[in-house]
């Protein structure tokens, strides 16, 4: 939600974090380069490309080991004539700087419960995020490298909006949330008091400030990036872009950048300037919109009246300009520095239009014991301009007698808005043996407050009124217009550990996991003088991620082939032929040991028509009919579904394999308003916002693929196996009550059955596949199950249980490229049992008699197995489900189809 | 820091980094400096994770020639 106090996201584009082995910074010795170096023997100079690969492979050679120079010559001039063949067009292949490679990363941060004292808040859950993370690197044309990302950000919970006093904080007439009081008590030294308690001496004094939180539904983040790289023999220069978007922030940004090498490469400069623009549009949340006054915020507020409801949105523009100039220096054969200083300038709407700040106005009385006073929740007011400045020094130093090395890492940050904050970083990255890596990190940060900061603001001066008897605040009459209670903005310290694993398995693949625990403290803070402990939390942040290199092992089976490249990495990867995308377990790994690593993207679509049976029917028969005893408020208008899947094979003999397929899901659902049904006050409303998001990880499959017979051109197999709930079904989704009395309150409630991450059932799920192969044509056939192994999941109800059947037939186009045709039957059943908590009946949707049904869908392919050298064993897969017929049950949006994505390789 | 101030410690930066790059390592002298471990960010994924995660937390996240965009603020 909202906007940072500084909302710059690093894409994965830097140029100058790229390892130290890379094409650019070629500080290889000679005797790991004589490998696989590219010795450009015209040149007298010594230009070495190494691969980190090569690197990963030869590490263990002793750094003092010298090869000496005769040896030396003769190893060059071999070299140089292998480099010069490497440079004739056509011959260059994949093989030189940094390996291609995708990667795939899951990471997971949970706060820890912040002190709310005994206020309603209290009971909110603390903020989760999910973030799942793909790039895939790609050298190609010898000196070309692309970079991919794609970023995904998914979260729920509860963030604090502001600080008050904890003698102000009154829990809300429905009991959901606890919000400030605007009529207060303060004494003499305009401090709050308790109120409740009576003592001889008259009220106590209780300064204790305490956070205000809401709790939000769930919201994704969606980020793709990109960079292009272009590398000479001594530098390299790289553009990029790429796009964010959120329901509330969308971003844009364009980067270019480039790198010198110098000093026989043992210095280079690096040097970029990015560009950011973003367009915020924030609706309120309508629960606190009475208790807050957005007049200081002029046209950035917009109040209007949607679907019946009064909906205040605020919008604004930012724009972030960034350069860099950076120095690495090889210091010594031990030691290399870099050092970097960095500016930016960030203008337009800073604020984040989610924060609020309380003005206490209390008229001075002199003689009086006791003051009453306004407390007002204004939106939070930052300068239009900010100034960054960064001064980033990185050492890296090799520890000998333990084959480590120890990253040291200062940060020196400034900024006119009055922040410094200083950053030490120290990590131990410590080889095992056997591809193992452990590194212990240790991190310090510590911030000073921003002008314009505090936990709340007092005004000794009575309440400026814009209009008399009405509560709106006449802004030009308070004395200052910058404000912020953003904790992010207050004076802190934190103090963060953490560690990571690495292990590399064999050439191809290389895993990492990680945990950190962060603590955030105002004693922490340098110097002392921080925030007062209400503001202290902590949180834990873990991930795990798989890293697949492209070309590894195949040249080795590439250099002693025929011709037929392609035909003999489609044997050894593919025995089933080209099965469509959409088919899961097409078939096996041929030989023990192999092993596959895919990646599966889905979408689906459903908008249109609400379909009975076969038919459409008019809106006035779902009102009727389509919510059992009560009348239809709402109708789906669109869902969207997206499913990003791995797929990680290994065959221990030749007649089994197991898969692992672990599963993230995000659904997004738009629903209207049926004629007549939208206004009654009580209604479900969407503050605007008829949009529900959910997502986070997905159930994870577990499989045995068991070969039961095969001849040349004819297979079978069968998959056993399914999915563990894994997936969350208790997502819930925060819905506004408008009582006819009183003030909007809030209630949770589950979200619509459709929109859970999972099933949250164990579901069985086999399948028996025939595969088939003959000339220029292939084809199969699969029927497959989907069996609930429980009654009911943990929210009370369990999806129905599916069968489907598909038969297929594809033609190879050319030897690399194949298209197919399918047609696909589905029968899925309905929901039994029911939510067993707060869930809102307003639509057909929310009716376990409106899931499942009859359908029948045609598939259309293309299938590609990568042709560019360098790349083989790749596969590449498209496939889109067309519906053809919906026999559904009960009330169901129409399908628009589905577009499956999947790539795959095999080692 | 008034500007003159601030050219001064540009120039005493140049100047350090000047001796420095006196110095010499012979390409067959640089296997420790190649190893993956000796790598400014040994593993770039992680660390954007970690870095979104103190920049949606810490005030002093802009200012590095980074680019990127978008809130994801939690």
């Amino acid at each position: 939600m909202g906007v940072p106090p500084a909302g710059v996201v690093v894409a994965a584009t830097k140029p100058h974090r790229r390892s130290i082995c890379s094409p650019k910074n070629r500080f290889c010795s000679m005797a790991l380069v004589t490998e696989r170096v590219r010795y450009i023997g015209r040149k007298l100079k010594k230009v070495f490309r190494c691969e980190s690969r090569v690197t990963q492979e030869k590490s263990s050679i002793s750094d003092g080991e010298r090869i000496n120079s005769s040896n030396m010559k003769k190893r060059s001039s071999l070299h140089a004539l292998r480099a010069v063949a490497l440079t004739l067009p056509g011959l260059a292949q994949a093989t030189d700087g940094d390996p291609s490679t995708f990667t795939f990363q899951y990471g997971r941060y949970e706060e820890g419960k912040r002190e709310l004292f005994d206020t309603k808040n209290d009971e909110f859950d603390p903020i989760v995020v999910d973030s799942i993370f793909g790039n895939v690197s790609l050298n190609f044309l010898d000196r070309f490298k692309f970079s991919g990302n794609y970023t995904q950000d998914t979260w729920s919970g509860a963030t604090p909006i502001t600080t008050a006093p904890l003698q102000f904080m009154f829990d809300t007439p429905t009991g959901a949330s606890s919000f400030a009081a605007t009529n207060v008590f303060v004494d003499a030294d305009f401090d709050p008091v308790d109120t409740s308690v009576f003592t001889p001496s008259g009220l106590l004094k209780d300064t204790q400030l305490v956070h205000m939180v809401t709790s939000a539904s769930v919201e994704t983040r969606k980020q793709g990036d990109f960079g292009l790289t272009y590398e000479w023999d001594e530098a390299a220069a790289t553009v990029g872009g790429g796009l964010s978007s959120e329901s509330d922030y969308e971003s844009h940004f364009v980067n270019i950048g480039g790198s010198l090498d110098f000093n026989s490469k043992l210095t280079t400069v690096d040097f970029g300037m990015s560009y950011t623009w973003s367009d915020i549009d924030v609706n309120l949340d309508p629960r606190f919109d009475p208790y807050i006054d957005e007049g200081n915020h002029g046209d950035d507020v917009e109040i209007s009246i949607v679907d019946g409801n009064r909906v205040t949105s605020v919008t604004g523009k930012r724009r972030d300009w960034s350069a860099n100039l950076g120095l690495t220096q090889v210091l010594n054969k031990n030691a290399l520095i870099e050092s970097s200083i960095g500016y930016t300038r960030s203008s337009g709407f800073l604020e984040n239009a989610y924060k609020v700040v309380g003005f206490l106005f209390v008229e001075p009385m002199p003689g009086m014991p006791f003051l009453s006073g306004n407390f007002d929740g204004v939106l939070e007011q930052r300068p239009d301009v900010r100034n960054q400045w960064v001064w980033d020094n990185r050492l890296v130093h090799y520890v000998e007698p333990l084959d480590a090395s120890v990253h040291a890492d200062y940060r020196l940050y400034h900024d006119d808005w009055g922040i410094t904050a200083h950053t030490l970083e120290l990590d131990w990255n410590q080889p095992l043996g056997r591809g193992w890596t452990v590194i212990p990190r240790v991190r310090y940060y510590s911030q000073n407050e921003a002008d314009f900061y505090q936990p709340f603001f007092l005004f000794k001066q009575a309440k400026p009124l814009l209009t008399p008897g009405r509560p709106d605040i006449d802004f030009s009459q308070v004395p200052i217009s910058e404000y912020s209670s953003d904790h992010r903005l207050s004076g802190f310290g934190t103090l963060s550990g953490g560690i990571t694993i690495a292990k590399q398995i064999g050439d191809a693949v290389s895993l990492k996991a990680g945990f950190e625990y962060y603590t955030h403290q105002g004693g922490l803070k340098l110097g002392g003088g921080g925030e007062d402990d209400f503001a202290d939390f902590d949180y834990w942040a873990a991930n795990a991620s798989l890293t697949v290199d492209l070309s590894a092992k195949f040249l080795p089976v590439l250099s002693s082939s025929s011709n037929d490249h392609f035909g003999l990495h489609r044997h050894r990867g593919h025995s089933g032929g080209h099965a469509p995308a959409g088919v899961m377990f097409s078939h096996m790994l041929p030989s023990a040991g192999d092993f596959m690593v895919g990646y599966r993207y889905m979408r689906s679509e459903r908008h249109g028509d609400i379909l009975h049976g076969t038919g459409s029917v008019s809106d006035a028969t779902i009102i009727s009919q389509g919510c059992g005893n009560v009348q239809c408020s709402f109708a789906p208008r669109q869902m969207i579904m997206n499913m990003h899947m791995l797929d990680i094979m290994y065959a221990p003999t030749d007649w089994l394999n197991l898969v692992l397929m672990p599963q993230f899901v995000d659904m997004e659902m738009d629903l209207r308003p049926l004629p007549g049904q939208s206004l009654d006050v009580g209604e479900h409303q969407h503050g605007g916002n008829s949009t529900h998001e959910t997502g986070g990880v997905g159930d994870t499959g577990l499989y045995a693929l068991i070969k039961l017979f095969e001849t040349p051109g004819h297979h079978l197999h069968m998959a056993l196996g399914g999915t563990a709930p894994t997936g969350d079904v208790a997502q819930t989704s925060i819905r506004e009550e408008h009582p006819p009395l009183g003030a909007a309150g809030t209630v949770e409630e589950f979200v619509h059955y459709g929109m859970q991450n999972g099933s949250g059932t164990w579901d069985f799920r086999p399948s028996l596949t025939y595969t088939g192969q003959g000339g220029a044509f292939s084809w199969g056939g699969q029927l497959s199950g989907i069996i609930r192994l429980d009654h009911r999941n943990d929210s009370g109800f369990a999806f129905g249980d599916e069968f489907k059947s598909t038969l297929w037939t594809s033609y190879n186009l050319f030897s690399w490229l194949s298209a197919s045709v399918r047609m696909v039957y589905t029968r899925q059943g309905e929901i039994r049992g029911e939510y067993d908590g707060p869930h809102s009946e307003i639509g057909p949707m929310d009716f376990p008699e409106s899931y499942g049904g009859e359908y029948w869908d045609l598939g259309l392919g293309l299938s590609s197995m990568i042709p560019f050298s360098g790349f083989e064993g790749n596969r590449l897969a498209f496939e889109w489900i067309q519906p053809l017929n919906d026999d559904v049950n009960g009330f169901q949006l129409e399908r628009e189809g589905s577009l499956i994505a999947s790539w795959s390789i095999s080692y | 820091m008034n500007n003159t101030k601030r050219i001064r410690a540009i120039l005493l930066l140049c100047l350090v980094f000047g001796i420095l790059s006196c110095s010499t390592v012979a390409p067959w002298e640089r296997g420790r400096l190649a190893k993956p471990h000796m790598a400014l960010v040994p593993f770039p994924e992680q660390g954007l994770l970690r870095e979104h995660n103190y920049n949606s937390r810490e005030a002093a996240s802009g200012g590095g020639a980074s680019s990127g965009g978008g809130c994801g603020c939690y």
